[in-house]
This record gives C-alpha cells, sequence and structure tokens, in this order.
C-alpha cells in the first residue's frame, strides 16, 4: 500500500476519535510564533486547526506576503503586527515614499478580518486617511501602537481618539508625524473609560490639560501614561494623584520652580505610585528634583534616563534608591564614573543601554569608555543586553567584559569613530568581536564597529551557532569576511551592511542562505548591478531592490535590500526602487 | 588617557594595523555630512581637502571643497540632505538634518541635542562639556533680503549671543527687549520670530531654554513695524 495513502487513512482514523475542535482548542492554547509555524508543518489536519485557531499574526516584512494571502490562510486573526522599512531607515538611510504603506492592508482587513482589535505597527508609513479608515471599518478595535511609523498627523489621533469606542491602548513612539496640534486629546468623548495605555510622549504640541486629567481620573484602569514634555510638574502630580495604580509612567518636564508645597504634594503623590515598574521622561531633571521620585522606585526594573543629562553623582544618588533595577538607559554624560555607581548599585541589572549625548563631539574624554564598561561587568553579573556608544575600546577590555559576562543575548558596540583600532594597542578590534563569540554562546545579535578585518567574520562565522541578527558598518577586508557570516551562521535571519568593501563574490556566496532569511541590507558596498541581476536570476523566490539616486554610477549598486517573500516583486515600488 | 587622537584615523599613522581600513575615505565623507555648526568646530577636518578617491562607493567624488565653505560660514544645508531629492518639502526642521552615522534615531538625535544644551545652563563643576556640535538649524531673513541664512541656536548660549551673532551676519544692528538700549538706541531693526503655533513675536520675552523649543523661524524687521 502508498505508505501516504496508509499514513493518511491511519491519521483520519484517529482524528475520528480526536475531533478538529478539540485539536484546535489545544493549539490555541499555543502563543508562540516560532511553536505554531512548527505545529503547522506537522500534517494537514494540524495546519487547518493551527490556522483556524491562530488570532494573532506577526509579520516580520510586510512585503514578504500579501494581506490577501494572510486571510486566506488565517481566518479569525483578531491582532495583527508588521514591520516595513527596513531598519536602516532610522538613520535616514531610505528615502521617503520608499513604502509599506497601511493601506492596502487596512482595505483587506477591513473585509476579511472586521472584528480586528489590534494593529502593532514599526517603521511602516501609515497616512492620516488610513488612521480615519481604522477608526470607521473596526467597531471592535482596541490597540493601536505605532513605533517608528511616519505619514500622518494628529489630525489622524483625532480620529482615533474620537471613534474607537473600546480603545484601551494607544501608544505612539514616533518620529517624523506633523504636530499639527495638542487638540486630539480632547477628542476622547466624555464617556470613554477604558483606556489602559496611553503614550504620547514624543509628540510636541500642548495637549488641553483639564481634557487629560479628566481622561485619567475616569480610566481606572490606566496603566500605562507616558505624557510629553508639555506637562510640568504641577500637573504631573494631579495626573499621579488620579492614577496611582499605574505602573509605566513617562514624565513630562522635569524643570519647574515649585514651593515647599508643590515638591511635597509631588513627593507624596509619587509615594502613592506603589506599583511603578518603568520610568522615563524626566526632561532636564536635575538633582535638585529628582528626589521626589524616590518613595517610587522601590519596586521599578525599568528606568529610562535618556532625556535628561545627568552627571556622575546625580545618577548614583538616583540608583542608590532603584535596587531591583533590571534595565537601565542613560546618556554617557554619566560619564565611566557613573556606571561605576551602576555597577555598585544594580545587581540584578540585565540590559543596559548608554546613548551619546552629543554624537559629534570628538573629545575622548568626554561621554563613556571602556572603563565604564568594564565596571558594569564586574558588578552585574547577569548583563545579557548592551548598546553601548563609545569613543575609545581595547581588545583586552571586551574580553574580560564577556568572561564576566558570558550570558549576553545581545551585543551592540558602536565605537562611534568609524574603523578605529584599540586605542592601546593599535591593533584592530578583531579580537575583541572573538571574545564575544567565543564565550556569549546564546548571543542572538550582533553590532559590530571599530577597525576590524575579515578576521573578525571568520570568528563570527565559526562560533556565532546563535546569531540571528548581524549589524555591521565600515568593516572587513575583501569579500570572504562576507562569506564567512553567510556560510557560517546557522540562525542567522537579518544581516545589514553599510560601507564595507564586499562586492559581488560576497553577495553571491549567500545564494544558498537568503530564503532561510527574513533580509539583507547592503549600501555602500561593491556590489554591482550585475551581481544583483545574477541574483534575482538564480532565486526567484527572492525580491532584489536596488536603490538607485543620483549620486551612484551606472553598474554600481548603492543600495540593495534582499528579502525572502511568496508575494512575488512590490507593486507599489517607487521610481527609485528597481526590483530584478 | 594616552590614546591615538580622534583625529588621527587614517590607517597609515597606526603603524600595527594588518590590514588597512579601505574605509578611511567614507569617515571623512561622514565627517563632512556631520552637523555644521555654525562656529563650525568641525572645520578640523582638513584632511578632507586632498580629495581621495579611493572610497569603497566606487566613482563618488569627495566633496573636500565643502570645508572651505565651512569656515565662510556660509549656511549649506548637508550634503545628504542635497543628495535626498526625495525629502518632503513639510518637513520639520529636525528632518532637515539628514545624518547617518553614528546610528541613532533621528527623534532621539534631537532629543539629545537639547538634553546637551539644558546640561550647558545647569552649572556643573565636573561639566566640561563646553563643545557642543548637535545642532538647531533655523533660517534667518532681514526684511528686504530674498535670500536667507541659516542658523545654529545651539551653538550660542543666550539672547545676547543670537543677537550679536545675527548682527555680524547681516551688519546691521538689531534691538530686542531687555537688550542693552544704550548700544542699539540708533538700530533700525528688531528680531523676531515664528513660534510653533504660527504667531510672529518679538524675540527676548521668554527664556532662552522656552525660546529654543518654541522658535521655528527668525525674521529681522524694520522697527517702525512693531
Amino acid at each position: 500500500m502508498d505508505p501516504k495513502k496508509s499514513r493518511d487513512s491511519a491519521e483520519s482514523a484517529r482524528a475520528a476519535q480526536f475531533p478538529d475542535e478539540v485539536l484546535e482548542r489545544v493549539l490555541s492554547l499555543l502563543a508562540s510564533h516560532k511553536d505554531r509555524s512548527a505545529v503547522s508543518l506537522v500534517s494537514k489536519t494540524w495546519y487547518n486547526a493551527e490556522r483556524w485557531s491562530r488570532t494573532r499574526v506577526f509579520i516580520g516584512n510586510c512585503y514578504s506576503v500579501t494581506p490577501e494571502i494572510v486571510a486566506r490562510r488565517f481566518p479569525n486573526i483578531r491582532s495583527v503586527t508588521l514591520k516595513g522599512k527596513p531598519r536602516f531607515s532610522d538613520f535616514n538611510l531610505v528615502p521617503q515614499n520608499w513604502g509599506a504603506d497601511i493601506q492596502s492592508w487596512l482595505a483587506v482587513f477591513a473585509e476579511r478580518y472586521p472584528s480586528l482589535e489590534e494593529l502593532r505597527l514599526k517603521r511602516m508609513t501609515v497616512t492620516d486617511e488610513s488612521l480615519k479608515f481604522l477608526a470607521l471599518k473596526f467597531q471592535n478595535f482596541r490597540a493601536l501602537s505605532l513605533m517608528s511609523c511616519d505619514g500622518f498627523s494628529t489630525n489622524g489621533l483625532a480620529a482615533i481618539a474620537a471613534r474607537c469606542r473600546n480603545l484601551t491602548e494607544l501608544d505612539i513612539q514616533e518620529n517624523g508625524i506633523d504636530d499639527n496640534s495638542g487638540d486630539w486629546l480632547s477628542c476622547f468623548p466624555e464617556n470613554f473609560v477604558s483606556l489602559e495605555v496611553l503614550n504620547f510622549a514624543s509628540l510636541s504640541s500642548d495637549v488641553d490639560f483639564d481634557a487629560l486629567e479628566r481622561l485619567v481620573s475616569r480610566c481606572n484602569s490606566l496603566k500605562v501614561l507616558r505624557v510629553n514634555r508639555t506637562i510640568t510638574l504641577d500637573q504631573l502630580q494631579r495626573l499621579l494623584v488620579r492614577a496611582p495604580r499605574l505602573t509605566e509612567l513617562g514624565t513630562g518636564s522635569f524643570l519647574q520652580d515649585l514651593n515647599a508645597h508643590q515638591y511635597s504634594e509631588l513627593e507624596r503623590a509619587f509615594g502613592g505610585c506603589k506599583n511603578l515598574h518603568t520610568l522615563s521622561g524626566l526632561h532636564d531633571a536635575t538633582a535638585l528634583y529628582l528626589p521626589v521620585l524616590y518613595l517610587a522606585c522601590a519596586n521599578l526594573t525599568f528606568l529610562n534616563l535618556n532625556d535628561t543629562a545627568l552627571q556622575d553623582e546625580e545618577l548614583a544618588k538616583v540608583l542608590v534608591h532603584c535596587p531591583r533595577l533590571q534595565r537601565l538607559w542613560v546618556l554617557d554624560t554619566v560619564g565611566d564614573e557613573g556606571l561605576e555607581a551602576v555597577a555598585l548599585n544594580c545587581p540584578l541589572l540585565e540590559e543596559l543601554r548608554v546613548f551619546p549625548a552629543n554624537p559629534f563631539d570628538e573629545e575622548v574624554n568626554h561621554g563613556v569608555s571602556e572603563s565604564g564598561f568594564l565596571a558594569v561587568s564586574y558588578g552585574c553579573r547577569r548583563l545579557r543586553y548592551v548598546l553601548y556608544f563609545c569613543r575609545q575600546m581595547t581588545n583586552a577590555a571586551v574580553a574580560t567584559i564577556v568572561q564576566n559576562c558570558p550570558d549576553f543575548t545581545h551585543f551592540r558596540l558602536c565605537i562611534m569613530n568609524p574603523g578605529q583600532p584599540d586605542y592601546v594597542t593599535n591593533e584592530p578590534m578583531d579580537e575583541a568581536f572573538g571574545a564575544v563569540v567565543k564565550t556569549c554562546t546564546k548571543l542572538q545579535r550582533l553590532a559590530v564597529s571599530g577597525l576590524l578585518t575579515d578576521l573578525t567574520f571568520e570568528y563570527i562565522g565559526r562560533y556565532a551557532k546563535n546569531l540571528e541578527t548581524l549589524s555591521v558598518a565600515f568593516a572587513g577586508s575583501s569579500d570572504w569576511g562576507m562569506q564567512c557570516v553567510l556560510e557560517g551562521c546557522p540562525k542567522l535571519r537579518k544581516l545589514e551592511i553599510r560601507d564595507c568593501p564586499f562586492g559581488n563574490a560576497a553577495l553571491l556566496s549567500g545564494l544558498e542562505k537568503y530564503e532561510s532569511m527574513r533580509s539583507l541590507w547592503m549600501s555602500a558596498c561593491k556590489v554591482t548591478m550585475n551581481g544583483c541581476e545574477v541574483l534575482a536570476r538564480e532565486r526567484p523566490r527572492l525580491n532584489v531592490e536596488v536603490m538607485k539616486d543620483e549620486e551612484s554610477s551606472d553598474g554600481q549598486a548603492y543600495k540593495v535590500y534582499v528579502y525572502r517573500t511568496v508575494a512575488g516583486p512590490r507593486r507599489d515600488a517607487p521610481p527609485f526602487v528597481f526590483t530584478l | 588617557m594616552g590614546r591615538a587622537s580622534a583625529k588621527d584615523y587614517s590607517p597609515s599613522s597606526s603603524s600595527s594595523s594588518s590590514s588597512p581600513s579601505s574605509v578611511d575615505c567614507s569617515k571623512h565623507k561622514n565627517r563632512t555630512g556631520a552637523s555644521l555648526s555654525f562656529a563650525s568646530s568641525m572645520c578640523q577636518f582638513s584632511g578632507c581637502n586632498s580629495g581621495c578617491s579611493s572610497s569603497t562607493r566606487g566613482g563618488r567624488t569627495r566633496r573636500g571643497d565643502l570645508n572651505t565653505d565651512l569656515r565662510l560660514g556660509l549656511s549649506i544645508v548637508s550634503p545628504d540632505a542635497q543628495r535626498d531629492n526625495w525629502i518632503d518639502p513639510s518637513a520639520s526642521k529636525q528632518r532637515e538634518q539628514r545624518q547617518d552615522w553614528p546610528p541613532i534615531k533621528s527623534l532621539l538625535r534631537t532629543t539629545l541635542a537639547v538634553a546637551g544644551k539644558a546640561d550647558t545652563s545647569v552649572s556643573n563643576v565636573h561639566n566640561n562639556n563646553g563643545d557642543r556640535n548637535a545642532s538647531l538649524f533655523v533660517k534667518v531673513y532681514m526684511e528686504g533680503i530674498p535670500i536667507g541664512r541659516k542658523l545654529d541656536l545651539l551653538a550660542l548660549h543666550d539672547y545676547d549671543d543670537l543677537i550679536s551673532t545675527l548682527a555680524h551676519m547681516f551688519t546691521t544692528p538689531i534691538a530686542y527687549p531687555n537688550g542693552d538700549r544704550a548700544d542699539h538706541a540708533e538700530s533700525l531693526h528688531v528680531l523676531t520670530y515664528e513660534d510653533r503655533e504660527g504667531d510672529w513675536m518679538m524675540a527676548g520675552d521668554v527664556p532662552w531654554e522656552m525660546f529654543m523649543t518654541t522658535v521655528k523661524r527668525l525674521k529681522i524687521t524694520r522697527s517702525d513695524r512693531c
């Protein structure tokens, strides 16, 4: 008997005893996308049960699939997460009007998922018309999260506020939107009470404070509130007394002349927030007013100090009150001394991000150096996520750091001067990243910098067995480097490269690899149109897109974006994007 | 700290590097693409004038002559912005500074610029960050002259600094409220600005920090208009 037939009949015999509804019920308990993908490959029955029971879908590249294909496979989706532009668009490497417009998706969803509840978008273009469409067509809509999106204005937000009766979440983390006025916030109806998450920290206009205060008062389930910089300290106090159950707070300006009474009222308001685990904002905070926070810091696990240029002593005083801190984001104004205070006070720290206050300042004794990072590695052994902008680093320091903290999953080191060697030995930084990949076996994400030869990439290819995302800039010596990575890292999903001497041979060495990856970005490298054409010809299931601008000469492929797709070439590509 | 100078990034001067980085010219490129502070402390990149052509971006010409323009203080939009002709003309002034290195998101870059500036106004003996190379450019027009200039507000400390810079730029004395009336008694011009709400206001009434967060553009108008 044909083995397949016997398998099927055995399976249907089993299925008769095990109804689809039960299977669906069981599978509906699966949350992880990876688990669900695995489950759907077991058999046709399981594939069907999984697709009927799936309510949340995550699409890491909006051009890898069409909304029609998604809707055909998954009939019951309530929550959609979509990511659009390549990550380097954050750094202005992708021209405007590149694409990733949500409208074509919304049009299909309006028909196929009228009960859609959640939309989470990252690096997509969203127009005001789309927001109005969303507010109009989806009666059950609850949660909108827009991260690094563009194309809309506060008018679109007004439509959402006015019409979405069941809204629980409005989370706007943006750059590049038009902030016409703060009136959108006044558009929430007076009988609207369901809000749980409100984040408008990145908008700049004044909002009607009375409307905000009333909104906060009547939304008893509000857990997350991030206001913008126009909200003053005394206004903050009034909000806090109305929302003592907040778990996440982003304050406005922390710079205001308060009298003694106002100060103690504010302190008391913070003291009433017993459930706070995340704090951000604190614009222009100084040593004078930071102490009002201390009573609220006992359970703090995430402190985001990106908007305030603290010095080392000020930071130290705050950290003493945050014994449970797991995640800390700071500006490098705290210096190495500030990081020593982190090492002393935050034994539970798992994530540290240090951003440059003055990215173009070349003075090397400004900001942080290898000694700050070293200090943290001695004091915070649980460190697993680091993003570190510095002006000098040594191979020896990095080797010691990873010895102290071998559990890194995300290691993103940015030595800000491109191609800078180890400042003590003047050697390339190859051994530093070699140490990282050899020691940190759980490493998922790596960003390299400094003067690097192909040796760094040999190490990465050979040792980084769990690496999924790699970011490379101004590094490498020849095609061999990129080839090592493409032939080595089995779990590689995203590779983004800029300003490296990698050419066609390097590009084509990944022929066997790209269909198992989400995407490849290469800009300002040595790839030519010919190389891209070969790739496109050999791999029809990839989209090979080249962006041209007037700087690049004819044969050169200045910006290349390659990604796997079941959707075929883009139909909305702008004139400067060529799909080969 | 005994490290090689930050400017010393050409591999030939670091003797023990095993293979030369082929990207040193790209580094130069990114410097000229970086913030064009009016105070022009970035003009130390005299090395760029050698017009190196062995760039990784084969065939791309070096903009070595840009540095001369910087020294003359001419207003030049950053090269990336110029060549990127898909810029939405209604873009906010933060987006006009198109930078692509170091890899920090644009919004964070602007926030850092203002945070860094706030730091200067807090007097602190440990603060040696006197050099602010982040920028906040606004357009400046003088009434009657159709071609405007651009000015980096973050390179200035206060209203006095602003007025004297503008007076120098346009070679005319300018008056403003609370300014030194004796010096500017004869001036025909006053400084006005357009705020976020689109209204034209006389410069000098609100604190400098507040002014910086609300100003969109400047205009030097005749004093008989105010």
